[in-house]
């Protein structure tokens, strides 16, 4: 192929270019034409390198520390669900004094709430024969709240202050059981403006250890795309 | 700060002896501390394109946390194939803040659709960005520099300003076909470029 002409293998023969500047006005049917058209495919590959490479050659500005805290803040918190719902009780475990000893007092705090949330959120109370528990959110959802009433065998998890389920995600609930992982329901929900929601759990919740809240992909996910946002330990 | 940082990372030398491919398999199996050499690493490039696109600090601010946050709970989606880390990170940013700055156009940009504020918004001055720490960007930046006017500025306006090639012909006043034809020929023109200078080991 002579490189300093258009492909002119197919009608698109300029769309690969515009397709890696992000310039095209429809990339998927581009994606989709993609499938079907080798030309295309070839020269996207020889061209994709050289635009990855213009995102590199910016002026060098140091990003704040604040934001790095920020973001370190909201994965440790996220980290720190993931292990208290036992699906990382395989994982090495490193000692975290590190952590607490050198960082800067915000990123401390937080995750020192996000594990006295942890240890204290969890209290049961229960109420016959309506029994009522409340869970656990993650710290990066300031002062959301989350509940599950079980009455019979039905039971409604209910939330307050939550934020927004990201655009085009949904909330999406999960039931863990003793072993295995946490598997998915039908149940998803989104929030008032007010941050309010309410959402009866399918299928009852014998056996279950868990009921957890993500946020996933609009129609909900078979298996989990994001860390848990909240969850309801039940008592035995 | 920085000084608190480096011995923080430096204290964690296993992970910091890590390749970023691996650090991305630890990352996805819920790592936070990989994911920390992972943010170390990258950041400041990460940065460094949100607010080259964006020019806001804040909006940057915004636009790279969220891409990070993005890596973090959707690790498994890296793919070797497509490229570094560092490319595909910045791939996410990059997304991230033509999505931004789309989004933005709507309400403001598209009042001055004429050459002069394109001109503005490819080369805005930034008095505050230090001097360029990486030689291979700089020789991007050169090489880009080097290319016909024309097809610098479709470029530009396409990767860092976050316009569509019909935007880009309408704001130049060129046929459609004109500007996507130069955008291949001056991403052709920077990838022989670019092969040569690696080829004598410049």
């Amino acid at each position: 192929m002579n490189e300093q002409q258009p492909h002119g293998l197919c009608a698109r023969g300029d769309d690969a270019a515009a397709y890696v500047l992000g310039a095209l006005d429809d990339p998927d049917a581009f994606r989709g034409h993609l499938a079907t058209c080798e030309a295309c495919r070839a020269d996207l590959a020889q061209l994709r390198q050289t635009a990855d490479l213009l995102a590199q050659a910016v002026p060098r500005t140091n990003a704040p520390d604040t934001m790095r805290e920020r973001i370190l803040a909201v994965v440790r918190s996220e980290a720190e669900l993931l292990r208290a719902a036992g699906e990382s009780s395989d994982r090495p475990h490193r000692p975290r004094g590190r952590f607490f000893g050198a960082r800067g007092s915000a990123i401390a705090v937080a995750v020192a709430a996000a594990a006295a949330a942890l240890a204290i959120a969890l209290a049961v109370r229960t109420t016959a024969p309506e029994r009522i528990s409340h869970g656990a959110v993650s710290p990066a959802l300031t002062g959301a709240q989350i509940s599950l009433r079980q009455s019979g065998s039905h039971a409604e998890l209910t939330v307050s202050n939550f934020p927004q389920a990201p655009y085009g995600k949904v909330y999406e609930v999960w039931l863990k059981r003793a072993s295995g992982a946490p598997q998915p329901t039908d149940a998803l929900f989104g929030v008032t403006t007010r941050g309010r929601g309410a959402i009866a759990v399918p299928g009852g919740l014998k056996g279950v250890r868990e009921v957890l809240i993500t946020s996933e992909p609009a129609g909900g996910s078979p298996r989990p795309t994001s860390a848990p946002v909240a969850r309801v330990v039940l008592a035995a | 700060m920085r000084t608190i940082r480096r011995l923080a990372s430096g204290s964690n030398q296993r992970l910091g002896r890590l390749a970023d491919e691996e650090l991305m398999e630890l990352v996805t199996a819920g790592d936070a501390e990989a994911f920390e050499v992972v943010l170390t690493r990258h950041a400041d490039a990460a940065f460094s394109l949100a607010y080259r696109m964006c020019g806001k600090r804040t909006l940057a601010e915004d636009i790279t946390q969220e891409a990070f946050l993005a890596i973090w709970r959707g690790g498994g989606r890296y793919d070797r194939a497509r490229g570094s880390v560092r490319a595909w990170t910045l791939g996410i940013v990059h997304n991230r803040a033509a999505d931004a700055l789309r989004h933005a156009a709507v309400r403001e940009r598209r009042r001055a659709p004429d050459e002069d504020a394109a001109d503005e918004l490819v080369s805005r001055d930034r008095t505050d960005t230090q001097a360029i720490d990486n030689v291979a960007g700089e020789r991007v930046r050169s090489a880009l520099g080097e290319l016909p006017g024309e097809q610098r500025r479709v470029i530009e306006l396409a990767y860092y300003g976050g316009f569509t090639q019909t935007e880009i012909a309408e704001m130049l006043g060129d046929p459609l076909g004109t500007v996507k034809g130069r955008m291949r020929l001056g991403l052709l023109k920077l990838r022989s470029q670019l092969r040569d200078w690696e080829s004598v080991g410049a």
